[in-house]
């Protein structure tokens, strides 16, 4: 150690401090080899935890911008999960016929939660009546899903559907729609917590 | 012996712990220098940033090539040339004279707002994407009369020079065959 630290000029001095003055510690200014040889070492762990801040600072900096936290398609496995769950879901509970409301209701319980489960249960009260009344059938089909927005386990979705509607025996209308759907992964499933028609 | 007895009372456990402290100290550093490296040369985070560059080319784009006043045509025009490469632009190029004369009779103007999109393919190398587009088209005639439409385009978008520019425009059929 001393050896490696010490200046060749130094080590002139570290000699006649071996031979002269035993066990005194040396008290000489910041050129005394053995002063600095204190100091090689504390200001080695500042540097080096510095160094180490630094890095830790900007890699968070690097991981935590909104494009790298947002695992859309950049998690291909999520972004398929998410948008089959959602796709599938919408299409089970906006899908009814006259007999099947309550199985409509039903599966409503399973793929809805939060926001979404109360605005469906209102718009399901108004629909019930006129269900049976009118012979109403509707069909939904979810044609395109687009994740915007995939952290963790929140997303956001954009689908388009079509939903088809006949009435009675009069012919059958498809029309689009399109939502903004957000989705919360609960249990061994993607939920959707809130549905905003676009 | 002499460094022994050189050394001052108490100083080699001390010496031992700033060394261990060092140690420490360097095992994080290179740690966090690891973790930073990675994070820097992260393939997935280039090409989230690829991904949110073609979804806001892409916003834009459609944005743009459903916006349109006949005051304006000219400008309105080069704005949708601008926006488009490969097949599409190529097709509002061929059909600008005719068009240009359609709108100018027609006295429209046409705005366009995006609500909502998202990107549903990223082939970051080759260089295309596809995005979905909702859009709200509001359309006024010469007598002051406007309607609102609500518009669902699917788009595809080719990267030139380092930017994203939308080469195929189309409204999602209604009804059609469910796909993507």
């Amino acid at each position: 150690m001393t050896r490696l630290l010490s200046e060749p000029a130094d080590d002139v001095d570290a000699e006649a401090d071996a031979d002269g003055e035993e066990g005194v510690a040396p008290v000489g200014g910041l050129r005394s080899p053995a002063r600095r040889r204190k100091a090689v070492l504390p200001a080695a762990v500042a540097l080096l935890l510095l160094a180490g801040s630094a890095f830790f600072h900007f890699a968070d900096q690097l991981r935590s911008t909104p494009s790298a936290r947002n695992h859309a398609l950049t998690d291909p496995a999520a972004t398929t999960r998410v948008s089959g769950d959602v796709g599938e879901g919408l299409a089970r509970v906006f899908s009814y016929a006259p007999a099947g409301a309550d199985a409509a209701e039903r599966s409503a319980r399973t793929v809805l939660a939060g926001r979404a489960a109360r605005q469906y249960t209102e718009l399901f009260a108004q629909v019930r009546a006129s269900l049976v009344e009118q012979r109403l059938t509707l069909t939904t089909q979810a044609v395109r899903t687009g994740v915007i927005e995939l952290d963790g386990n929140r997303a956001r979705l954009l689908v388009f559907l079509d939903q088809t509607s006949r009435r009675d025996k009069a012919a059958a209308t498809t029309a689009a729609a399109q939502l903004t759907v957000t989705a919360e992964f609960r249990g061994d499933r993607w939920l959707i917590v809130d549905i905003k028609a676009r | 012996m002499t460094r022994a007895v050189r050394t001052p009372a108490g100083s080699r456990p001390a010496l031992a712990g700033a060394l261990v402290l060092t140690l420490v100290a360097g095992g994080f550093a290179a740690w966090t220098g690891r973790e930073w490296y990675a994070a820097a040369h992260d393939d997935s985070a280039a090409y989230a940033v690829q991904r949110d560059r073609a979804l806001a080319a892409g916003e834009q784009a459609v944005q743009n090539l459903n916006t349109l006043d006949h005051r304006r045509v000219e400008q309105g025009l080069d704005l949708w040339e601008s926006s488009t490469t490969g097949d599409l632009h190529k097709q509002l190029v061929d059909g600008r004279q005719e068009f240009t004369g359609q709108v100018k009779t027609a006295k429209t103007v046409t705005t366009a707002r995006v609500l909502s999109g998202a990107v549903t393919e990223l082939d970051d190398r080759a260089g295309r994407a596809r995005v979905l587009v909702a859009l709200r088209i509001t359309v006024t005639t010469p007598d002051s009369k406007s309607t609102e439409k609500d518009s669902r385009m699917l788009g595809e978008l080719t990267r030139s020079d380092g930017r994203w520019k939308l080469s195929g425009l189309g409204q999602a059929p209604v009804g059609g065959t469910a796909a993507g």
